[in-house]
């Protein structure tokens, strides 16, 4: 709640102050919240993370990505990660049939 | 700055204009959404003072912004028309991002490729019920559109030398199919049509498409058999826009939804059909539905013939493999058509599984685990998404599933939709013109071949463009429309906005579903059509019955749901009558009675002493069925096949021949 009281005079007290502080402010949010480093850090993080938010584990993908998205077998670039989709005839990912 | 941006956002609403985005827009180019009360746009009272309509006046309009219905909106802005997009959904929202396949064309780069072998693949596979002057068009320019579509960045999958990858895929071959299997199937790793979907979208905001995004076209505007524009409902606020123009292109896709279990969106509901059916126009070959025998009950979604090829079986409710009885040989490796058959036979005699015994067991449980997961990755997932079973202790309920429909709005090779008389032949019905799955070229005849669909889309969107440009020049003044156009349509909107009966929407939605289901779909005998042709009848007469609970304006799901349930009731009655009338098994249409294909000469004997027999009495020939709104009361007429190519020389059109892989 305090950090929510923060947001709104904080946000008051952007208007007038421009850039500088709110740099600094995220910043702080970033570091108080930990929030998980991404490729380009958020300027500000949207929601403040909570005690009951779950931490979520990145389910393991069946079909694995090729090194440097390459097929060894086939050479192909760019081409559908996994077993080759066309091989029972049907284009089939994950067991699912999407053209025949 | 994202305070300053905030609060600009939440006073501004609707209207934006560029004052209040300094730093985002630089240039003066309008937004690409549409600002209610455009200088083009006025409104008018001519029709009726209860529900607000606001005219339009464009050069082209298109309805429906899948594949077919971009290619077709940019192409136009690119050639200088003021273009509408009308489209009931946001443009990647549209079905055609689901489409993981590839797209086929002959480019020769993994062989030697051609694209009359091409050619050749998609007649056969059509079984000779396709028009071979649009087949010839589409195989043609099948490798300019692919490289036009890479060209606009679309990242088709690469060989080592960075030409565009091709895999083998659906039925193509060489050599008109003497010279062994052909790799003609382009894709983006498995994402295809998403791919395409928004690689088409990116490109159309570089042009000045006006889209009216969330407005659901609810008729033609027709006057004296031309078609002068669409009327449309803004779902957002309630408004009717009519939307004048010269050239109106419809690409609202298939309507896989009058089939109780279908891979096709919600949204698929065939409105394009209807809207050419209310205005009096013919559908053409509604009858083909292409079927996959083995589709998750209760969500759509296909599993692949890999798990029957990796050792799955078929079981009915009293655990009996039962493929076994009906090919002794091929068991469950059967072809799709034998084991939809058998499948819904099944089900017929009473052995379905579940507690309304409508659907079949795939059982992958016998297997080892390790060999599921090495063979068959991601089906565990799959399963248990949209099934909710444990593939290694549970069976996956399936059923026989509707994936495409090959029938749509007749039109021919350019993109101009046509209607037919004995005497007159194909007639270009003015200012109207169809693509994509909506459309019915017809490139794939009575069964469409894989990854050929999104050929088409992108190859005849392209044509109703070039069309258009050929005969119309940008900014012709409209011909004038009576002020009271398209009141039936409003009152009709009015009729279901306030309508009491006993029967809900969803309830007759699911009789319509059930009844194309159980009597619509691949077992199709005599008596079964004709018994559902008679049930439909009876569904269609409920539709006056209809009870709707949302009375309001703004955002009325409850009102757009109904009006999807007439556009789908619509292309419903004329599927089962077109395909009780049909008496002969060709491509996706096989009848229990009537096993043979019935074609002017005998093909499967030789024809030197045959005699050719008139058209009134084979069946290689288009069926174009009209429907009387009010009654639901279906007529059938019949169209000739196009059996001559575009140039005799430069590709020979190919006689029938019997059909065999």
């Amino acid at each position: 709640m305090s950090l929510l009281s923060a947001c709104a005079s904080a946000s008051k007290r952007l208007v007038t102050q421009g850039l500088f502080v709110e740099s600094a402010f995220t910043g702080y949010l970033r570091t108080a919240s930990g929030a998980v480093k991404d490729k380009e850090p958020l300027r500000k993080a949207k929601t403040p993370q909570g005690r009951f938010d779950m931490n979520d584990e990145k389910t393991k993908d069946p079909l694995e990505k090729f090194p440097d998205d390459v097929n060894p077998a086939t050479k192909e670039q760019g081409g559908p990660r996994g077993p080759e989709p066309t091989r029972y005839g049907d284009w089939e990912r994950k067991g699912r049939c999407v053209d025949f | 700055m994202a305070a300053v941006c905030t609060a600009s956002r939440v006073l501004a609403k609707k209207v934006l204009s560029a004052k209040a985005l300094p730093a985002i827009s630089q240039s003066s180019r309008k937004l690409h959404f549409s600002v209610y009360g455009q200088n083009n746009s006025k409104v008018s009272d001519g029709m009726s003072t209860q529900y607000p309509v606001v005219d339009h006046e464009f050069d082209a309009v298109v309805v429906g912004a899948g594949g077919a219905g971009l290619r077709a909106a940019f192409g136009l802005s690119e050639a200088g028309f003021n273009t509408a997009c009308v489209t009931k959904l946001f443009p990647t929202r549209s079905h055609t991002v689901a489409a993981q396949g590839g797209i086929n064309a002959a480019l020769g780069n993994m062989e030697g490729d051609d694209w009359r072998w091409h050619f050749y693949d998609t007649v056969k596979g059509s079984d000779w019920l396709g028009d071979q002057d649009a087949i010839h068009y589409m195989t043609e320019q099948a490798p300019h559109a692919v490289v036009e579509l890479e060209n606009f960045g679309m990242p088709f999958s690469r060989t080592e030398d960075g030409k565009i990858y091709q895999r083998a895929f659906g039925g193509q071959s060489l050599k008109f199919g003497k010279g062994g299997q052909a790799h003609r199937c382009c894709c983006v790793a498995d994402r295809t049509g998403h791919s395409l979907l928004h690689t088409l979208y990116g490109r159309s905001l570089r042009y000045d498409t006006s889209y009216f995004v969330e407005y659901f076209a609810l008729d033609l505007l027709m006057e004296d058999g031309e078609c002068k524009g669409v009327i449309a409902l803004c779902m957002e606020d309630g408004s009717i826009h009519r939307f004048r123009s010269k050239n109106t292109v419809i690409a609202t896709g298939g309507y896989g939804r009058t089939y109780f279990s279908c891979t096709s969106a919600h949204t698929s509901t065939g409105d394009g059909n209807a809207m050419v059916t209310r205005a009096g126009l013919p559908c053409q070959d509604l009858e083909f539905v292409q079927f996959h025998p083995t589709g998750i009950y209760g969500a759509g979604c296909l599993i692949t013939e890999g798990c029957r090829g990796e050792g799955g079986i078929l079981i009915n409710s009293e655990g009996e493999r039962f493929m076994e009885r009906y090919a002794p040989n091929a068991k469950d490796l059967a072809s799709r058509d034998v084991v939809s058959r058998s499948i819904t036979i099944e089900i017929r005699e009473g052995r379905g599984c579940g507690p309304e015994k409508d659907h079949a067991y795939l059982q992958l449980h016998h297997l080892p685990p390790q060999q599921l997961a090495t063979r068959l990755p991601g089906i565990s997932e799959t399963a248990m998404i949209f099934a909710g079973v444990d593939v290694t202790k549970e069976p996956i309920p399936v059923l026989p599933t509707v994936h495409y429909n090959m029938g749509g709005i007749p039109t021919n090779y350019r993109g101009q939709v046509i209607t037919h008389t004995p005497e007159e032949g194909d007639k270009v019905v003015p200012g109207l013109f169809a693509c994509g799955e909506a459309a019915c070229a017809s490139v794939h005849g009575a069964n469409r071949l894989g990854a050929n669909s999104l050929l088409d889309l992108v190859v005849f969107g392209r044509a109703c463009a070039h069309t258009i440009t050929d005969i119309c020049t940008p900014g012709e003044k409209l011909s004038p429309l009576k002020p009271n156009a398209g009141e039936e349509s409003v009152a009709n909107l009015d009729k279901l906005r306030f309508a009491d009966g006993n029967i809900r929407t969803s309830e007759i939605r699911v009789n319509m579903q059930k009844t194309m289901q159980n009597h619509a779909a691949v077992f199709r005998t005599g008596k079964v059509l004709k018994e559902g042709c008679d049930k439909m009848d009876a569904v269609y007469q409920t539709l006056d019955d209809i009870k709707t609970f949302d009375r309001g304006i703004v955002w009325n799901t409850d009102l757009v749901e109904t009006l999807e349930l007439q556009n789908l009731m619509l292309n419903a009655v004329q599927t089962i009558n077109s395909a009780e009338q049909r008496q002969e098994s060709r491509g996706a249409h096989s009848r229990e009675d009537f096993k043979d294909r019935m074609d002017e000469l005998d093909y499967a004997r030789p024809l030197a002493g045959q005699v050719k027999k008139p058209i009134e009495e084979h069946w290689r020939k288009h069926t174009l069925s009209t429907v009387d709104p009010k009654t639901g009361k279906v007529t059938l007429k019949y169209r000739p096949v196009i059996d001559h190519s575009l140039d005799a020389e430069d590709c020979a059109a190919i006689p029938p021949a019997i059909r065999s892989y």
